[in-house]
């Protein structure tokens, strides 16, 4: 067993697991924002300068909105991008927009009016529209079921099993400046829209939804409490309701807007947009630096009791024996038969001997057999930590009873199984979400012969219950 | 001290090494600890004394090499005096007949447990009766001597077999006796690697009834045994019946009651092949069962009868437990 104290500075605590990077490529020098992932290339907005002549703007020479297409190369990186779709509006502003998982349903939002320049100061608010792929022309432009031009409709997204439309309004309902809503596919009508409630829309401005492969709805909101500006959250459907939202740590959010969060699905890879560098909004890519092992040892529990057989006696008949056998286990404790069970106290190295007492004379054969026994710990990582824990609450995890003889440890690395992780022999972690979490401790030694470095893995489910305060 | 080492694991190499040369011509043998064999006169066909048959065979092996001279003394031959039991009056007549020559082992009668048929079988090497004679009374008579090239030569054993009987012819009084092989007539010196045996053993256990009194015989247990069957008779219930070998500590068998006849079977363990097993016998703690003379004999599977060696072929069987430690779930 390893018996350490630990220093202050080795307790770590929980932290989100993003590294972020803009993407030069995409960036205008205008304002670049909402990529998704659409038919091998990004789709985003943006109200970059084109040309003189095919830049759109106002009346009053501000630029609109269009959408953008960045093909992926062979390296997988996107290209440069190219006007996606002109014919999707004509002096109106283009995007955000999604496309259904076929690929051939487009959900954008635009200016209701379109085709006629207008002034700032004209109305004409935003409402959501879909466009069919028709070959590699996108057709039959057709307004939301639940447009109304005196209200703004627009941040579509289509869940990937199309059952699902998130998007924002300020229609009457809305909460805040800003709602997220929701639609359920119905034998192909979209449901009267939803406000996803006071949980997850606040009095400030919610817009950006996500739906990731997760169950986690992605959003982004300039509500108080978060690093400035508009911050990304994510809330949970559990139970049916929307949990608390949770704030994305550092560096995804910044002090500055961070919005239109978007992850591949399936994995935590993905893109968001920001204008941390205070130059309009650009696009930054985020990868997901957690590490998981696809295949964990589970925790195993150590056991110190045993089954002692004689195994000659039992192959006779000891009906009516005249003898006894009795078992010294070593630790002080004894027992009589030709089967016995003993527990001991933790590990170590016992000396199991075994009497024969003649019940015809008394007599005592001593130590007719005899077995040395040693009992170790299980060689794995321990995760030391309570079963279950509720929100908001701290939950220590150690790692101090690991037993890997040998192993000359460089790093204790924590998974919380919700996207977070952290290091450090003893860690803090609070869940903001009820839920069953599978914890992994992957340890790593440090470099032996020829460099190689050493990992195991083991990993315990953490109940989280829902804290009733 | 480095050199009594030796000598003790020399001893041990020899034990193992040569479990049939092992050197026992006493009857009964010193690990058998029984005090005396007994065969009682026929006189009224009374079995109730504990002796089913008023007669006894053994059978000596001398292995092929030794070519001395050898001889058979008897312990107490006569019938009277201190040793022998009483009945009545001294008037029993007890004759001893040593044969050598073929047949005197390989004849079928004379593996037999009972006396018929030809269980005489082999030459007439010597025999003589006796009656009451103080002159014998705890002394030793002594056949002989005897060419070793007399006896049956028997390949299995690598050794040369001879057959002694000893018959009730008269009265119905006990005779208690002993036998020992020896290559003096004089004094008992045994002969290296020979042995002694019988197929139906009628003995006397200690007049006690300390249960540390512990008697033992050995059957041998040869290959192709699946179990054996014993039946003893006449123990008038004194004490423990327990077999033990090598892989069986033990096993408990009946003991027959006064005058009766009880049976019992065992399956035989594949360690047990090859090897003696020890029938122990104890002695019933309490009202003491005096005089208690006893029957027992051990057959297979095809009733073929098994050999008691006076020193245990593969030496006296000691259990091993063999501990297994399995770790519970």
């Amino acid at each position: 067993m390893i018996l350490l104290v630990l220093p202050a500075g080795l307790r770590g605590q929980a932290k989100g697991a993003f590294e972020v990077y803009r993407m030069p490529e995409l960036s205008s020098g205008s304002d670049d924002m909402a990529p998704v992932i659409m038919s091998g290339g990004i789709l985003f907005c943006s109200n970059r300068k084109v040309n003189p002549f095919l830049t759109k703007k106002n009346l009053e020479g501000v630029r609109l909105y269009e959408l953008y297409f960045a093909p992926f190369n062979e390296e997988g990186k996107p290209g440069k991008p190219v006007l996606f779709a002109p014919n999707l509006g004509k002096d109106a502003n283009i995007g955000p927009a999604s496309v259904t998982s076929d690929g051939n349903t487009l959900y954008f939002t635009r200016n209701y009016l379109e085709g006629k320049k207008l002034k700032k100061t004209d109305s004409n608010k935003l409402g959501i529209f879909t466009a069919k792929r028709n070959g590699s022309q996108w057709t039959d432009i057709q307004p939301f079921e639940y447009n109304d031009p005196a209200y703004n409709l627009s941040f579509p997204f289509v869940s990937q099993d199309g059952r699902y439309l998130f998007f924002c309004s300020d229609m009457p309902g809305t909460l805040g400046k800003y709602d997220i809503y929701m639609c359920e596919n119905a034998d192909g009508k979209w449901t009267k829209p939803v406000n996803l409630g006071s949980t997850v829309n606040s009095p400030a401005a919610e817009i950006n939804p996500f739906l990731h492969s997760s169950g986690r709805l992605y959003f982004a909101s300039d509500r108080p409490g978060g690093f400035g500006g508009l911050d990304i959250y994510y809330t949970r459907l559990a139970f049916g309701s929307w949990t608390k939202p949770v704030l994305l740590d550092e560096p995804v959010n910044s002090e500055a807007d961070d919005f239109a969060f978007y992850a591949v699905q399936g994995s935590y890879d993905g893109y968001l947009s920001s204008n941390r560098r205070n130059n309009g909004d650009d696009i930054y890519r985020f990868t997901n630096t957690i590490i998981r092992w696809s295949v964990c040892d589970t925790l195993k529990k150590n056991s110190y009791c045993y089954e002692f057989i004689e195994e000659n006696a039992l192959k006779n008949d000891t009906t009516n024996t005249k003898f006894r056998w009795e078992w010294n286990f070593g630790d002080g404790a004894k027992a009589n038969g030709i089967t016995s069970e003993h527990c001991y106290a933790g590990p170590g190295l016992y000396d199991i001997s075994l009497d024969i007492v003649n019940l015809i004379t008394g007599g005592i054969e001593k130590r007719q057999a005899s077995y040395q026994l040693e009992i170790l710990d299980v060689e794995q990582p321990v995760i030391s930590s309570p079963d279950t824990i509720r929100t908001g609450e701290t939950l220590v995890l150690n790692a101090a009873k690991s037993n890997l003889p040998g192993m000359d440890v460089a790093r204790y690395y924590w998974n919380f199984g919700d996207e977070t992780a952290s290091s450090g022999l003893e860690v803090s972690k609070v869940y903001p979400l009820p839920g069953k979490y599978n914890i992994q401790l992957i340890v790593s030694s440090k470099p032996g012969a020829g460099g190689v470095v050493r990992e195991v893995c083991v990993c315990k489910d953490i109940e989280v219950t829902a804290n009733g305060n | 001290m480095r050199e009594t080492r030796y000598i003790h694991f020399f001893i041990l190499f020899l034990l193992v090494a040569f479990p049939l040369r092992v050197s026992s011509q006493e009857v009964p043998g010193p690990d058998e600890n029984i005090p005396f064999l007994i065969t009682f006169g026929p006189a009224g066909r009374v079995t109730s004394w504990g002796d089913d048959d008023f007669s006894q065979t053994f059978f000596f092996t001398i292995p092929k090499d030794y070519k001395d001279p050898f001889y058979i003394r008897i312990y107490d031959a006569d019938i009277g005096g201190k040793t022998d039991e009483l009945n009545n009056f001294w008037d029993t007549r007890m004759m001893y007949s040593v044969y050598g020559g073929k047949g005197c082992y390989t004849d079928p009668d004379a593996k037999g447990i009972t006396p018929g048929g030809n269980f005489k079988s082999g030459t007439l090497l010597a025999t003589r009766t006796f009656g009451m004679d103080n002159k014998l009374d705890e002394r030793w008579f002594t056949f002989g001597p005897f060419n070793p090239a007399d006896g049956e030569y028997y390949p299995k054993f690598s050794s040369n077999v001879f057959k002694i009987i000893c018959d009730g012819i008269s009265g119905d009084d006990g005779n208690l006796y002993r036998y020992f092989l020896s290559r003096r007539s004089d004094t008992n010196v045994p002969i290296q690697g020979a042995n002694a045996f019988t197929y139906e053993y009628t003995f006397r256990m200690w007049n006690n009834n300390d249960t540390s009194f512990v008697s033992h015989i050995y059957p041998y247990i040869d290959s192709g045994c699946i179990y054996i069957k014993q039946r003893n008779f006449d123990w008038d219930s004194d004490g423990d019946f327990v077999v033990v070998s090598v892989e069986r500590k033990g096993q408990s068998m009946p003991l027959s009651g006064e005058d009766q006849w009880t049976e019992s079977r065992m399956p035989i363990l594949d360690a047990e092949i090859g090897k003696s097993l020890d029938f122990r016998f104890y002695k019933k703690k309490g009202d003491l069962v005096r005089n208690n003379n006893v029957v027992i004999s051990v057959e297979n599977q095809y009733g073929e009868n098994l050999q008691f060696f006076s020193a245990p072929i593969g030496g006296v069987p000691v259990y091993k437990p063999r501990i297994k430690v399995v770790p519970k779930k």
